[in-house]
């Protein structure tokens, strides 16, 4: 509770910095605000939870380690900030203040324990993203991609209230609790409602997540945005969908399983193929990491399609692993757009010999988003398989190897042109900031892929 | 139970003149009368504060917003796109699929027992107010994080920046 409060105290504090013109503070403040939560997080972990609030919000180590993993994500990013929001316009102190309004959203997403709060949360994550979408005023794309992520994102959710409404209307509760005891008491005969209430919700959730069939939104809007904004909803945002998608669905209709599961199984299936086959097509970095991103939406539905105790583990590695290394990647992306203007494969031309510290931090993340041992993305993949082997789901797992290895092929175009196209180019200047957060990031993903059991037995 | 009857089809009724209207300022006068049935239907279902605020936010407030709009853009016949073949055999196609399941789902569904309400006060304001300020106070409180954040991001796509850069 304290690091929602200090979240949403946060952005005010940050919008009178820059009322006063503090423009050099920014950036630490926002940082040190971001520190200062995580510590309170951290320092609620294993205190045993109870709902507060009448039952609307539930802290427990779920929502500390997802809280702790959005918002250390949102500080790398931040820091990748330095130098971005100005060349965009002099407003730089409401960036931050509606990044981290959407970071108070995401916290509350991802402890909420009653569905009102769930909408809420997911709201106010939205419609920051709306504006962070569209904050680049003179870009047609930035423009296109606000509009149709805010079209798209009133549609869904739309269905996903309807969802909770007409569950509302079988259960009589939003409370997560109370509709799981609906469902237990009534085994044989939930409603039709019931049941149409929760394809809504799927429905809904899937669009926010970005699954296929209703990725359609993706593309455009992850190649539309401001690159650091599509760094922020590619990672951030995508850990916190998913960890509410889980979230609900663990805690409320476990039961049900034999109803939902085929549903997701379908939607895993058509997200893999459709995210991976398409990405393979793409001749741009940044749309290529937009499909990859849908695709990796498909195996981390692999947690809640073979729900189980080990799932939220399962998700949280994952989340973890691709963060950091979409992270690299964006970062990356965003030095080489600055430079040559462009984010084709072929900017990355000749980068390793230039830059061979930023051209090897790209390369871990190449690797790890394939999934190659002794990355991070391999044991969050091992992770999944392994949840869905033991509910033997074995042609899942087979279609998922299989969209693996096809991705290792669009993941490695861009190592390939790194290190063994020659093209004639300066050299990137690569500002201390990014350093750092490159750095820490790769190194992170290593650890985690050599040593996982630092945080695979968290929750 | 006749009374719910007739203003159902009242609302389905304007529904369909909503969409089905050639000018788009009668399709909007239809919408309002739409409003105006919901509200009636709020108050059959013993929601006073809905009804209200449905009546002045939504049938007032709104609609005028709709119109305002519309006389603002150029609405004429010319300018829409004409729809090709293809696009209209898919549309009966989609609606058809949609009105197979709708039926389906309907054949499937057996009449509830008619609900009574336990509380016959439940949609006065005063018990709304209590809800709100005791069960549900942090979703309350919490909005207003949406409200700020969606203020501060209107103002900020709004203004003008003094030198507008040209990427």
């Amino acid at each position: 509770m304290i690091t929602l409060i200090i979240l949403s105290i946060l952005p005010i504090l940050i919008l009178y910095l820059g009322l006063y013109k503090a423009k050099s503070a920014l950036l630490p403040v926002t940082v040190a605000g971001l520190l200062v939560a995580l510590g309170f997080a951290l320092a609620e972990w294993n205190s045993g939870a109870q709902p507060i609030f009448s039952g609307m919000m539930l802290f427990d180590n779920f929502s500390i380690a997802f809280s702790a993993v959005t918002i250390i994500s949102t500080a790398l990013i931040v820091l990748l900030s330095k130098g971005f929001f100005e060349k965009i316009s002099s407003n730089v102190a409401e960036y931050y203040a509606i990044m981290l309004f959407a970071l108070a959203g995401i916290v509350v997403m991802v402890s909420f324990y009653n569905m009102v709060m769930l909408f809420i949360g997911l709201e106010i994550m939205s419609v920051s993203l709306y504006i962070l979408a569209g904050i680049r005023k003179n870009d047609f794309a930035s423009n296109e991609a606000a509009l149709k992520y805010f079209l798209m994102g009133a549609f869904s959710t739309g269905f996903l209230l309807f969802g909770i409404t007409l569950i509302y209307g079988a259960a009589g509760s939003f409370n997560l609790e109370a509709i799981r005891d609906w469902v237990i008491t009534n085994p044989r005969n939930v409603d039709p409602l019931f049941h149409t209430g929760l394809l809504l919700i799927i429905v809904g959730m899937c669009f926010k997540v970005g699954a296929a069939p209703f990725h359609f939104w993706t593309p455009d809007v992850y190649e539309g945005s401001p690159t650091l904004i599509t760094t922020f909803m590619s990672t951030v945002v995508k850990t916190a969908g998913f960890a509410a998608f889980l979230r609900l669905f663990s805690a409320s209709f476990a039961t049900l399983s034999d109803f939902w599961m085929p549903v997701l199984l379908v939607i895993t299936i058509l997200t893999l193929f459709i995210g991976n086959i398409t990405a393979v097509y793409q001749q741009s970095f940044k749309r290529m990491l937009a499909f990859s991103s849908i695709s990796h939406a498909g195996y981390l539905l692999f947690a809640i399609v073979a729900l189980g105790a080990a799932s939220a583990n399962s998700v949280f590695m994952y989340t973890s692993a691709y963060s950091v290394a979409s992270i690299i990647a964006f970062g990356a992306l965003i030095l080489v757009q600055q430079h040559t203007g462009s984010d084709s494969f072929d900017s990355f031309n000749g980068l390793a010999a230039k830059n061979p510290f930023l051209a090897f931090t790209l390369t871990i993340a190449m690797l790890s988003l394939a999934g190659i041992p002794l990355t991070a993305g391999f044991i969050g993949k091992f992770f999944m398989f392994s949840g869905a082997l033991s509910q033997y789901h074995i042609w899942l797992v087979i279609i998922a190897v299989v969209n693996a290895i096809i991705s290792i092929f669009y993941y490695f175009r861009v190592i390939i042109a790194m290190y063994f196209r020659t093209a004639d180019r300066n050299e990137l200047v690569v500002p201390g900031y990014y350093s750092f957060v490159l750095g820490a990031a790769a190194l992170a993903t290593i650890i985690i892929g050599i040593y996982p059991a630092f945080i695979s037995n968290l929750i | 139970m006749s009374t719910f009857y007739f203003i159902a089809f009242l609302s389905v009724f304007f529904a369909i003149l909503v969409i089905s209207a050639r000018n788009p300022v009668h399709s909007i006068l239809y919408l309002i009368l739409t409003f105006f049935t919901f509200t009636i239907h709020y108050i059959l279902l013993n929601a006073q504060f809905l009804a209200v605020v449905n009546f002045i936010v939504y049938m007032g407030a709104i609609l005028v917003l709709f119109l305002y709009t519309l006389m603002l853009m150029n609405l004429n016949k010319e300018s829409e796109p004409v729809k090709s073949t293809i696009v209209k055999i898919a549309a009966v196609f989609g609606g058809g699929c949609l009105l197979v399941t709708v039926v389906a789902s309907l054949k499937t569904l057996g009449t509830s027992n008619p609900v009574v309400l336990q509380n016959p006060n439940l949609g006065l304001v005063k018990n709304l107010g209590k809800v709100l300020f005791n069960e549900f106070l942090l979703p309350f409180e919490v909005s207003s994080l949406l409200l700020l954040s969606a203020m501060v991001g209107a103002v900020l796509l709004a203004t003008k920046d003094k030198q507008p850069k040209t990427t």
